[in-house]
């Protein structure tokens, strides 16, 4: 296990009790570090992560205004993310949230910083890779890059020109004919 | 409360929002009550929606029957679990919405091939009505594809091949397709060929492919419809009460329906209302159970069961599925969509019919990585490119038609569900033949996996379940064979209608809802006293011969 005291505080698996607290502005800068170390640690955006900023503010206010509320988790996850500063650098610290937190990801969260991998980490991967993060892969062997990944908002209204990487036919037996 | 409509509907989903906005529109002070009895789960909702993104979470599933609610007994396990939701809207909060036709050789499945039954009325009696179908559920398909006949083009575009649809678009192109012993000219070959998938669109879609939960409303959701409805200040006698079951219809005599009794699951009160005419649009596994359910001294077993048909000649659709794996995909790709965009009608024709159809389709899922859980486990960049680049899965998958059986019935078991609703019993078991049959079907699919290149590394048919459960309150051409006439009135009653998947005497080899909406726009017309547009089995035509002009593309439109 990382992290110090912290860290390892041992706490029931529910979600943290949130009522009457609101993030700050402060509080959502912390945890766009996490968004953006995602995006870095992955090689994973084709611009920066700012072109996700505003679906990533959109999903925090979803999950912070609405219940169940995520305010209590997402605090926690700033006490976690600071020891871990702490102990290791900011740099270090993520290296070893992502790839060595020994946090069981399908077991219940019992631990701060457990509670911090599953309900902020692991979600906010998702959402990253669903903002965009896919659009990375397809191009390694000179192919076409991804457009579309379950998930993805793509922003504009599908029409005749495919948001996907389509199949373009050449010799493809079209009329589909009744035999 | 008011207690007395025209029409009272049992059942919200989409045979419910078809015909109340097919009678509400023809006339819009129609006094229409829809007793619901699952809850009402918001659609739409961003944090719902997030929820599924970030946690795969959907918010219907707590309405999903519990194995020890819905179970089966027979030679082979029914899926009666985890399957239909109840909740206003139905199932569609969370179906494919695939939108295809059946096929003019379904409605004459007996004549045919000595097995099964015959439909009382023809494809030509429903064609009108599909257009209709297709119009009000925006079915996106390809109009160059014309495997079945039909008078007006899709109202929307069809959604591309993706990429990955590529390879094994190829491999149709070289395969034929075999008509195996069983089949109608055993040993003869023809091309496979490739079709895009029609979908229910309903409003345009933003391409994110969360379509189990659509944030913003692309795909048909009966939900939609129902609340555009009522929010409609034409229609100022039309009411929906959600945590309603319904369990018992009464009759004043044999022909005369009165009125449904249903309990308010929030007063756990219950409550009687008249309805004019009464229909049952509760799903093909409520309405056996609620007929039954309805016994009194004019029907001592349940209405409509005189001949002990209720309930019986279950059909479903078994799921065949080959999945090969390729050693690398150098062009990193993944089923960029939710839904599939590839399928073949190339088994789904009159010749296969006596041994089983098959409506085949690329997995919907693959090939696919799911990038964010490999990042989630700890996968470096370079780990997850091994992977993504790496081995590649692909799945070809078929329905499997099936043919209603006597003794295949599904029946009420003692108990009821969180929503007052009567728990449920599948009976369902299959022949040696039919196992066969299955066993052969596969074959074929293998042999497209093995074109493609790649080495097979499982091969299964899945079992049958209530997705596409229908027959269980057919229709036919008298109370001996069926439980309702030829526009879905159950026999000897007045005014009691059955709008459902139950009245389908066959299943076909693919998905119903869309013939299950164009029934639904049938019964409209049949309410507001218009002719039907066509009737080709009481007119007498020639109907064999005229699919046949259609089948051999003498004639492939309907004038
Ligand atoms: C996972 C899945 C995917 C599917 N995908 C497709 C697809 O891609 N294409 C396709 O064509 N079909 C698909 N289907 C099938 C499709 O969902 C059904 O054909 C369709 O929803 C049936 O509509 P319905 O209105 O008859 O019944 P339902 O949608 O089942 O609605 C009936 C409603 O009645 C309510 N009810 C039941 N009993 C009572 C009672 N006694 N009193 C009051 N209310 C009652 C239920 O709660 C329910 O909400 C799919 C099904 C599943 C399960
Ligand atoms: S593709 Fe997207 S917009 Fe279309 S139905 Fe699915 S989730 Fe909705």
């Amino acid at each position: 296990m990382i992290g110090g005291p912290v860290c390892n505080e041992n706490l029931s698996a529910g979600l943290i009790f949130a009522e009457g607290q609101h993030l700050t502005y402060q509080n959502k800068e912390a945890l766009w570090d996490i968004f953006e170390a995602i995006g870095k640690n992955w090689s994973n955006t084709i611009y920066d992560s700012n072109n996700q900023r505003s679906s990533w503010y959109e999903m925090i206010k979803a999950k912070t205004e609405n219940a169940p509320n995520y305010s209590g988790e997402y605090v926690n996850a700033i006490y976690v993310l600071n020891e871990l500063y702490d102990l290791y650098g900011k740099e270090e610290a993520f290296k070893k949230l992502f790839f060595e937190s020994g946090v069981d990801n399908s077991a219940p969260p019992t631990t701060r910083l457990a509670h911090c991998k599953i309900y902020v980490v692991n979600e906010f991967i998702r959402m990253q890779v669903t903002a965009g993060g896919f659009k990375s892969w397809g191009t390694k062997y000179g192919g076409e890059q991804a457009k579309n990944y379950h998930g993805f908002l793509g922003g504009t209204r599908y029409n005749r020109i495919p948001k996907v990487r389509a199949y373009d036919p050449d010799t493809t037996n079209l009329k589909n004919d009744q035999e | 409360m008011k207690n007395q409509f025209d029409y009272v509907i049992v059942g919200g989903g989409v045979a419910a929002a078809t015909l109340a906005k097919g009678l509400l529109e023809h006339k819009h002070d129609t006094a229409i009550l829809i007793l619901e009895a699952g809850p009402e789960i918001i659609a739409k909702d961003r944090r719902f929606w997030w929820d599924y993104i970030t946690r795969g979470e959907r918010p219907y599933t707590f309405t999903y029957d519990q194995k020890f609610e819905a179970d089966s007994t027979g030679n082979i396990d029914y899926q009666t679990d985890g399957v239909r939701v109840k909740a206003y809207g139905g199932s569609t909060m969370h179906w494919g919405a695939w939108s295809l036709r059946f096929r003019p050789e379904d409605f004459n499945l007996f004549t045919n091939t000595g097995e099964g039954a015959d439909w009382p009325i023809n494809y030509e009696d429903l064609e009108t009505y599909y257009n209709d179908a297709e119009s009000f559920l925006s079915v996106c398909g390809d109009d160059r594809a014309n495997w079945v006949p039909r008078s007006k083009p899709y109202p929307a575009l069809p959604f591309e091949w993706t990429a990955a649809d590529g390879e094994m678009i190829k491999a149709w192109e070289q395969l034929d397709v075999v008509y195996q012993d069983g089949d109608i000219n055993p040993g003869v070959t023809k091309k496979i060929k490739s079709g895009k998938m029609p979908i229910a669109r309903y409003r345009k879609c933003m391409t994110t492919g969360t379509c189990k939960y659509c944030p913003i409303g692309g795909r048909f959701n009966a939900q939609y419809v129902l609340d555009d409805l009522k929010n409609d200040s034409r229609f100022i006698n039309f009411e929906i009460r959600i945590n309603a079951p319904v369990h018992q219809v009464n009759t004043s005599s044999k022909s005369k329906i009165e009125s449904v009794t249903y309990t308010d699951n929030l007063s756990g009160k219950q409550h009687t209302v008249i309805g004019n005419t009464v229909i049952l649009a509760s799903g093909a596994y409520n309405v056996p159970k609620l007929l039954r359910a309805s016994k009194n001294e004019f029907w001592k077993d349940g209405i409509g069961n005189d001949y002990d048909l209720v309930g019986r000649f279950v059909v479903s659709h078994s799921m065949l599925n080959v999945v090969g794996k390729a050693p690398s995909n150098p062009n990193g790709w993944f089923q960029e969509y939710d839904f599939p965009t590839l399928m073949s009608h190339s088994y789904n024709t009159k010749e296969h019919q006596k041994k089983g159809k098959i409506f085949m389709f690329k997995n919907r899922t693959t090939p696919n990585v799911d990038i964010a859980q490999l990042m989630i486990d700890g996968k470096t960049r370079e780990e997850i490119d091994a992977m993504v680049y790496g081995e590649m899965t692909v799945n070809i998958q078929a329905f499997l038609e099936e043919k209603g059986k006597f003794n295949n019935r599904l029946e009420a078991k003692p108990g009821k569900d969180r929503f007052g609703l009567p728990q449920t019993t599948v009976h369902f078991s299959r022949t040696e033949q039919e196992m066969k049959n299955a066993n052969d079907r596969l074959k074929l699919l293998e042999q497209i996996i093995e074109k493609m290149g790649l080495e097979i590394t499982s091969s299964r048919i899945d079992k049958p379940g209530g997705h596409h459960t229908t027959g269980t309150a057919r229709m036919g051409t008298s109370p001996e064979n069926s439980v309702t006439d030829k526009f879905m009135k159950v026999h000897h009653t007045d005014n009691l209608y059955v709008c459902s998947n139950a009245t389908f005497p066959t299943g076909s080899a693919v998905n119903p809802t869309l013939t299950l909406t164009a029934m639904a726009f049938r019964l409209v017309d049949h309410f507001i006293n218009k002719q039907p547009k066509i009737n080709s089995k009481t007119k007498n035509v020639n109907k064999r011969d005229t699919i046949q002009k259609f089948l051999s593309g003498e004639s492939h439109k309907i004038k």
